[in-house]
């Protein structure tokens, strides 16, 4: 048998010495010692317990849009619509929580609330869903189409349904709140890092028992798979993949837990906005395991972190940077571990 | 750069293949080709036979530079090939016409022939005055006709054929190495095929061709070579009359006897009908029609073969019995019941399971998922007639009663061979009606059931069609490969332009049956 560690670990041993150089390259850009930097990043990371509760919730949101994505990518569809699916979960959960009566209490409150995220996700992924499987149309375009729907829906419903004047919700609730890991572990007092990330954490493992073992999952894999064999054993190819896209909307809208029920207790324009689109380097770079999934948004969550760790010598875009790298580092370094080991 | 014309009756290059040896695979390994040693000589048909997977395509790829051998050199006129790519190969005059056609179908067949080898006015504008006059000099000294102002798409077979031999020649070809190029031609069209190789060996060319058709190898070939599983067992010239015979080539190529010759079973006159089809029709989007009025039955326990040059409506007629083609009309009858052509095709095939099964043509995109385990595979489509926890029995049952090999359920089906992921299509259509007992009137339809599939496990797919005959099944078996079919059926139908255009005997001679495959014959 080949080992199974080998290509990964010769991929990731590529990706950080690659992620090494550029981080080197930058800080000399800005005339700074790329030690310095790198003391001062880890210092605002992974040094402090605060920082590291901070990286924990950076890191939540992405969980939820990168394993969003994989799902729909295991069925064969590429949701480029996460961020629009976020954007009007996060504003309509939002509003929803702070209109709950205040008798409710916080077991049926905060699942409500992801409730609504979820259907409104899902419910901003229906037409690209639906328009693939009846009619064809590639969801890639009606996704992006979407994502522009929304931009401009989400501040239109503030202002003129909700009449909100300064471009927020009002809070939500005090029962919706998702409390803070720090009532826990006080070491994390200050960080935003809530309830939210262990939830994310249980919905991806949740997800991917279902992906593994149900017949809804498993002939959602093997579509993405074969679709011409499915369609000729009688799958049902076109349920299911409205299905699919859908559960990536879902998924990708509970991303508002983190942010708006687990940081900052109500919507404004622009919260939680690009872990749409930051979902889908996570899940690439997670290579569509969970584990995988987990570790790369927990290593976006660290360089944005970072990057506000740095800000002050180093632009915090320097980051963005190396995010970028580690995308293209690691597509191209599986690439040559697979046929590098054809060789050997 | 145009190169121009080549003269008449130089010499084609020798040959050598020293010990190589090449590794093919992504995630297995395998020996390819195994420390091979043969020698393709100017002025003969050399023929290459084995198994599927003996590694024939890939010897011929090392000698025109598609790969590279892992150990060993291959030497054209004494030189060794370096570096060894195609463009290399062609520069010392070795092309190969390769087993699936690679032209543009939008192109005219012209463009397609000098797709690569344009010859260009200054400013890089194309001069099709002067390809025109060479191509159709070398098609007149050659006798390779071919219609150069039809689109590509709308050629058949066998001018595809000859249009694929006249690109390789126009690139002044002195070594051709032809891979299977009689797989989808009648039994008229090869024997064109090989005249045509004939006259080309004759001016002293080197022409190599792989094939699985051991009567061709008798009929035509100097020299013959035999591989298994990457060797070379045999090599040595064929005299005219005296030759090898069949069978001793077949116990080369496997290694041991040949299995028992499969006979089908008996059929009861009074049998009734499990499949019958009645009008069928089916013009697509495009406005093309595929299947013209299509009538056939199949009888209860009875094997009837669809023979046909391919693109004739034969995949047509599989999926529309199938409930893939909703906008199909006619009737389609399985035990005398309707079946329905519904709009939703997972609900037309879904209610087709219970007493029809089907085995598309092409398995790798109609019937396997390449990188999802053995076990997923042999249950595709299935989960829900599978009572829960019976999945594990169920592909174990699978796997052992159409003895798949590996049997280790979580290969990835890519890591089989063509035979053994042939065989999980099979048990996948095949084993529910055999383990619960096959329904009254039940039918199934296979097309090319053993298409590129090496003798062993044709036998085993062969031995379990009888069997789904025997349990009083209909089979309708479309395929490409005539004596297939007339070596496993009861009754032969030939198709033609979407139309069943002659029953046969199957004893009926070959060129019988092949007039009739091109339209020359109506019985």
């Amino acid at each position: 048998m080949r080992a199974r560690w080998k290509e990964p670990a010769l991929v990731v041993t590529i990706a950080i010495a690659g992620l090494w150089i550029t981080f080197n390259l930058l800080a000399f850009a800005f005339a700074e010692s790329p030690a310095a930097t790198l003391s001062r990043a880890i210092a605002g990371t992974w040094g402090t317990p605060y920082g590291i509760g901070q990286v924990l919730f950076k890191a939540t949101p992405l969980i939820f849009t990168g394993y969003a994505f994989h799902v729909a990518q295991r069925s064969g569809l590429f949701n480029i619509g996460a961020e629009g699916q976020l954007a009007a979960a996060s504003l309509c959960g939002a509003a929803f929580a702070a209109n709950l009566k205040d008798s409710i209490p916080a077991p049926i409150a905060i699942p409500l609330a992801l409730l609504v995220a979820a259907g409104v996700g899902a419910l901003v992924a229906a037409p690209p869903a639906i328009m693939r499987a009846r009619l064809g149309v590639h969801e890639v375009i009606s996704g992006i189409m979407m994502n522009r729907i929304v931009d401009v829906l989400v501040p239109f419903t503030l202002a003129t349904l909700l009449g909100a004047s300064s471009m927020r919700t009002a809070d939500v609730k005090p029962a919706a709140v998702l409390p803070r890991l720090d009532r826990a572990f006080s070491a994390l007092t200050g960080s935003a890092a809530s309830l939210a990330f262990p939830l994310a954490i249980a919905a991806v493992v949740g997800l991917h028992f279902w992906l593994q073992r149900s017949r809804g999952g498993r002939e959602l894999g093997w579509i993405g798979m074969n679709v011409g064999a499915c369609r000729a054993e009688g799958v049902d190819v076109r349920r299911r993949l409205t299905q699919a896209m859908l559960l990536s909307g879902a998924f990708a809208g509970l991303g508002m837990s983190a942010t708006v029920l687990g940081y900052k207790g109500y919507f404004e324009i622009g919260l939680g906005s690009g872990a749409g689109f930051a979902g889908v380097a996570v899940a690439l770079l997670g290579r569509g395991h969970p584990v995988g999934i987990l570790l790369a948004a927990v290593f976006f969550g660290t360089l944005e972190q970072a990057g506000l760790a740095i800000n002050a010598r180093v632009p915090k875009e320097a980051m963005t940077v190396l995010e970028a790298v580690a995308i293209v580092l690691v597509s191209a370094a599986s690439r040559f571990a697979k046929t590098s080991e054809a060789r050997s | 750069m145009a190169r121009r014309a080549h003269p008449v009756s130089r010499k084609g290059p020798k040959i050598e293949v020293d010990n190589a040896t090449r590794l093919c695979g992504d995630r297995v390994i395998v020996v390819a080709v195994d420390a091979a040693s043969v020698t393709f000589g100017p002025g003969e048909i050399h023929a290459v036979v084995g198994e599927n997977g003996a590694g024939k395509s890939t010897l011929l790829k090392l000698c025109a530079g598609v790969m590279e051998p892992t150990s060993g050199t291959v030497r054209i006129a004494g030189t060794p090939l370096a570096p060894a790519t195609v463009a290399e190969a062609a520069r010392r005059n070795v092309l190969m016409v390769y087993q699936h056609f690679m032209l543009v179908g939008a192109f005219t067949a012209l463009e397609n022939l000098l797709l690569g080898n344009e010859a260009v006015l200054s400013g890089g504008r194309l001069d099709l005055a002067r390809a025109r006059r060479d191509v159709e000099a070398l098609a007149k000294r050659t006798g390779l006709t071919v219609p150069l102002d039809a689109i590509t798409d709308t050629l058949g077979v066998g001018d595809k054929q000859r249009l694929e031999l006249l690109r390789v020649l126009h690139r002044g070809a002195e070594a051709l190495l032809l891979d299977e190029p009689t797989a989808v031609l009648t039994p008229l069209e090869a024997n064109d095929l090989y005249a045509t190789l004939r006259a080309l060996a004759d001016e002293g060319r080197t022409v190599v061709v792989v094939t699985h058709r051991l009567d061709e190898v008798v009929r035509f070939a100097d020299r013959v070579t035999v591989m298994r599983r990457g060797k070379i067992v045999l090599s040595r010239a064929l005299d005219r009359g005296a030759g090898i015979a069949v069978p001793e080539l077949t116990r080369a190529i496997m290694g041991h006897e040949a299995p028992p010759a499969f006979a089908p079973p008996d059929v009861r006159e009074e049998a009734a009908s499990a499949l019958s089809v009645e009008g069928l029709t089916f013009t697509d989007a495009g406005g093309r029609t595929w299947l013209d009025g299509v009538d056939l039955s199949v009888k209860q326990g009875e094997i009837v073969g669809v023979a046909g040059v391919e693109g004739n409506g034969q995949r047509e007629l599989v999926h529309a019995i199938a409930g893939l083609l909703p906008r199909a009309t006619g009737a389609v009858r399985v035990g005398g019941r309707a079946l329905p052509f519904d709009a939703n095709e997972a609900r037309a095939v879904r209610s087709r399971r219970k007493v029809l099964r089907v085995v598309h043509e092409d398995r790798q995109a109609e019937g396997l998922m390449l990188d999802a385990p053995v076990s997923d595979n042999l249950v595709l489509g299935a989960l829900l007639e599978i009572p829960p926890g019976e999945e594990e029995k169920t592909v174990e049952r699978r796997i052992a009663s159409f003895g798949i090999v590996p049997s280790d359920p979580s290969r990835r089906a890519a890591e089989l061979s063509g035979g053994n992921q042939q065989k999980i299509v099979v048990a996948r259509a095949l084993d529910a009606f055999f383990a619960s007992g096959a329904p009254a009137g039940g039918a199934v339809v296979l097309a090319q059931p053993t298409r590129g599939v090496d003798v062993g496990a044709a036998a085993a797919i062969h031995a379990a069609i009888g069997r789904a005959a025997e349990a009083g099944l209909g089979v309708l078996v479309v395929s490409a490969d005539l004596s297939e079919l007339r070596t496993i059926c009861h009754r032969l139908l030939v198709m033609h332009k979407g139309r069943i255009v002659a029953e046969m005997a199957p004893s009926a001679p070959e060129e019988k049956i092949g007039r009739a495959m091109l339209g020359l014959e109506a019985a």
